[in-house]
């Protein structure tokens, strides 16, 4: 026999069918149901938005790499993941070239400038989506009415339940504003994801969906989101909102399911986990309540990705752990 | 009955009905033994044989004063051909002494194996200087001599019988539950006695508690636990590394080995299956740890089995006699241990050590490799570990040289499993890095030390 072809190497020998593109694509997957809802609510427009941020994405990094003579990563989905979860976070009528900027912006500025996956400090899809908030304000915020919604006939432009809150509306009204009988019945509407918003956000049900599937297949875990949704609902009590209506609006879901879990960004540790998840949902209260936007959730993320670093000090005890020795105070021991 | 666990783990993929219901084939006739002289965690020991002398069955061809040395038998009857370094099972050339078999001269017994000794009746120092002279050290993997072991320093209330074989692949633990669970209960029983521990438990992960009944049986029939001594079963779930000392002290006992510590500090020894089988024999027999069980499988070998072979017994002549049948077109990894923690040779020409459990004959398809890629965060090797040593952040302190912080995450305290290593979605080198990281961690508290003085 030849000794040749027999590998050496360190153990161990066998490894998890576990892999970063197998991760990714699982994410993807639990992004469609709240896509495919996107693309019913919005038509065309949102197909266009989600393709066009993909595309942008994956064709940024391939392009980006090439420049700095770097090895091709298109082939681990991590950009189809940034520029789907950005498409998602956008309002369906975003012009396609402000889609495309953010998208390059997220990938290649956001990314590729740190190092490339999970070197990032910062969220790649919030930091695109803050960068086009930033860059032109009023066409991120401006929302297209879903499919069959109908409104009171006096309303003059379309809002989402977050605006009316802000502009001074009682909840009461605004359930009325998108003909909820009461709040109860606009609670439900909320959940089910009949409301303007971004493309993917408004779906609390297929939100859930997905994140239940990441979690039911331990791509992510309970801690970040949970957290986050648990301090939403506690901060928002505490500052006299209606914590329901917290939960069930805006981006915060999606935000907790899917953006706060992102490996790259969210601390490592358990604790750490725990801790940014509470700070993002205070974060995204605070700035509903006092700021002056109506939603939070973007910057609330970005916030706590700073503390990361920090955050991941914050390592569970090791096994077998003994504290230092303190040490002994001679004085103590000299007068007995 | 409960199935107690210990916190993280992975769960590689188990293979184990490739050889679990192989009886144990006994392997007597070998062409030639390559007895590495060596085998054990200590001093090192030195052959009392030349070359061309006449060594019996049993026979002790290498000894040396000290405490932690361990002797070495002649695992067949034959004529010594060679004293000379060989390749061994750890991937380093050490000293090895060759004996090939030959009949023994009219009227000779062709066995030297030590008087039968009562444990029960003999003094501790009794007990613990025959576990010395027959060579007995820990067959799980470590290689830690057993008087040592079984003179602890600080009571103990709790012997652990390790049959949790946690490594994928390896059955022969499962198969000596099997085969004769009356020799495990009468090593565990002696072991008890030697350190007068007040409970013993039979430890068994879940994929194995068809066992149960049996092993049951053979406790239930141990004149000692007529008398009155106590021994149990537990059921472990199945998990990568739940054979591991600490995390079978964890899981059975709730309490933690403190880091640095040894089992004996938490009262408990745990000890192999395979061990206390060998123990048993140098008490009832007189007989010296001269063979021991393995298992041979792997893809690569068409005929996956557990056998008894000699100590010294080398993979390719099991082959050459017909014993395995290896198919060397497929043939890409030769593994000493388990695929977790075991050691890839460079041949098959290597000999079977007293701390060889298995050997794994890997085919190309299941020799996997990969290329790393970069860390995604993922957390998952921190979930994994089992001493909760955060691998990630381990490895980042490692890689930007900064020891001091390494050495605070816990790099003394890796036990150097791979479950970080397995469930790693970009196949990072961290168990790697940290094998690595704790030499250099030791040349650097050394250097250090210099320096103070």
């Amino acid at each position: 026999m030849s000794d040749k072809k027999i590998i050496l190497s360190s153990s161990p020998h066998t490894f998890s069918p576990v892999d970063t593109p197998r991760i990714m694509l699982s994410v993807v997957i639990a992004l469609v149901p709240a896509a495919a809802y996107g693309i019913y609510l919005y038509g065309l427009a949102a197909l266009g938005v989600i393709l066009t941020s993909i595309t942008a994405a994956v064709l940024s990094e391939f392009l980006f790499r090439k420049l700095i003579k770097a090895s091709t990563t298109v082939g681990d989905f991590s950009a189809v993941v940034s520029g789907l979860l950005l498409a998602l976070v956008l309002p369906p009528a975003t012009p396609l070239w402000m889609v495309a900027l953010g998208a390059v912006f997220a990938i290649v500025v956001a990314k590729e400038f740190f190092g490339g996956l999970g070197a990032n400090p910062f969220n790649p899809a919030l930091i695109g989506r803050a960068f086009l908030l930033m860059s032109f304000p009023a066409a991120i915020t401006s929302w297209n009415m879903p499919k069959g919604l109908a409104l009171p006939a006096d309303a003059v432009s379309t809002a989402t339940p977050l605006n009316l809150i802000k502009q001074g509306n009682s909840l009461a009204d605004v359930a009325k504003y998108f003909g909820a009988s009461d709040i109860g019945a606009f609670y439900r509407q909320l959940f089910i994801g009949y409301r303007p918003g971004t493309i993917g956000e408004s779906s609390i049900l297929l939100v859930l969906l997905g994140g239940l599937f990441l979690l039911a297949i331990g791509v992510i875990q309970w801690i970040v989101p949970v957290s986050v949704l648990a301090s939403t609902f506690v901060f928002s009590w505490l500052l006299g909102m209606d914590p329901v209506f917290s939960l069930l609006t805006g981006g915060i879901a999606f935000g907790a399911f899917f953006m706060a879990t992102d490996y790259a960004t969210r601390p490592l540790t358990e604790k750490g986990q725990a801790l940014y998840g509470i700070g993002i949902g205070l974060i995204a209260v605070l700035i509903r309540k006092f700021g002056g936007y109506p939603e939070g959730v973007t910057y609330a993320i970005l916030i706590m990705n700073v503390l990361t670093p920090f955050l991941n000090k914050l390592r569970t005890k090791k096994y077998g752990f003994l504290p230092p020795p303190k040490p002994v105070k001679p004085s103590k021991e000299a007068t007995k | 009955m409960s199935i107690k666990t210990f916190r993280g783990g992975a769960h590689p993929s188990e293979r184990k009905d490739r050889s679990q219901h192989a009886p144990i084939e006994k392997v007597s006739s070998v062409p030639q033994v390559v007895i590495p002289v060596n085998q054990h965690f200590g001093a090192p020991i030195q052959p009392l044989i030349k070359v061309g002398d006449f060594v019996r069955l049993g026979q002790k061809i290498a000894d040396a004063e000290g405490r932690m040395t361990v002797p070495i038998h002649a695992s067949i009857a034959g004529v010594v051909k060679k004293i000379e370094p060989r390749m061994q099972s750890n991937n380093i050339e050490g000293l090895c002494i060759v004996i090939e078999p030959k009949d023994t001269p009219e009227g000779e017994s062709d066995r030297e194996f030590m008087p039968p000794l009562d444990p029960f009746a003999c003094r501790k120092e009794e007990a613990l200087l025959r576990i010395r002279e027959a060579g007995i050290i820990g067959m799980g993997g470590a290689g830690f001599p057993a008087h040592v072991k079984l003179a602890p320093t600080k009571p103990i209330s709790l012997v652990i019988a390790n049959a949790a074989e946690c490594e994928p692949y390896l059955t022969i633990d499962e198969r000596t539950l099997l085969e004769m669970p009356d020799k495990i209960v009468d090593g565990l029983s002696i072991v008890m006695k030697i350190i007068n521990a007040s409970e013993g438990i039979i430890a068994i992960e879940e994929n194995k508690k068809y066992t149960i009944p049996l092993v049951q049986k053979a406790i239930e029939e141990n004149p000692q636990v007529r008398a009155g001594m106590k021994i149990g079963i537990q059921v472990l779930k199945t998990k990568y590394p739940q054979g591991g000392e600490k995390m079978l002290i964890t899981a059975i006992t709730g309490r933690q080995v403190p880091s640095g510590g040894l089992p004996m500090d938490v009262g408990c020894v745990v000890s192999n299956v395979g061990t206390l089988c060998a123990i048993a024999d140098a008490f009832r027999e007189g007989k010296p740890l001269i063979d021991r069980g393995f298992t041979v499988t792997g893809e690569a070998c068409k005929t996956p089995k557990n056998i008894i072979a000699p100590v010294g017994t080398v993979v390719a002549d099991l082959a050459k006699s017909g014993v395995i049948d290896i198919d060397e077109e497929s043939l890409s990894k030769v593994i000493f241990g388990g695929p977790m923690m075991g050691v890839a040779v460079p041949s098959t020409e290597i000999p079977v050590q007293k701390n060889t459990s298995g050997v794994l004959l890997m085919s190309v398809e299941e020799a996997l490799r990969f290329e790393e890629k970069t860390c995604i965060r993922c957390s998952r090797c921190i979930r994994a570990c089992p001493m909760k040593i955060s691998p990630a952040l381990l490895a980042i302190a490692i890689e930007s040289g900064n020891y001091g912080e390494a050495e605070k995450i816990g790099l003394q305290d890796c036990i150097e499993c791979g479950a970080c290593s397995f469930v790693c979605p970009a196949h990072r080198y961290l168990v790697q890095r940290f094998r690595v990281g704790k030499q250099v961690l030791r040349a650097l508290k050394q250097k250090e030390a210099q320096n103070v003085r």
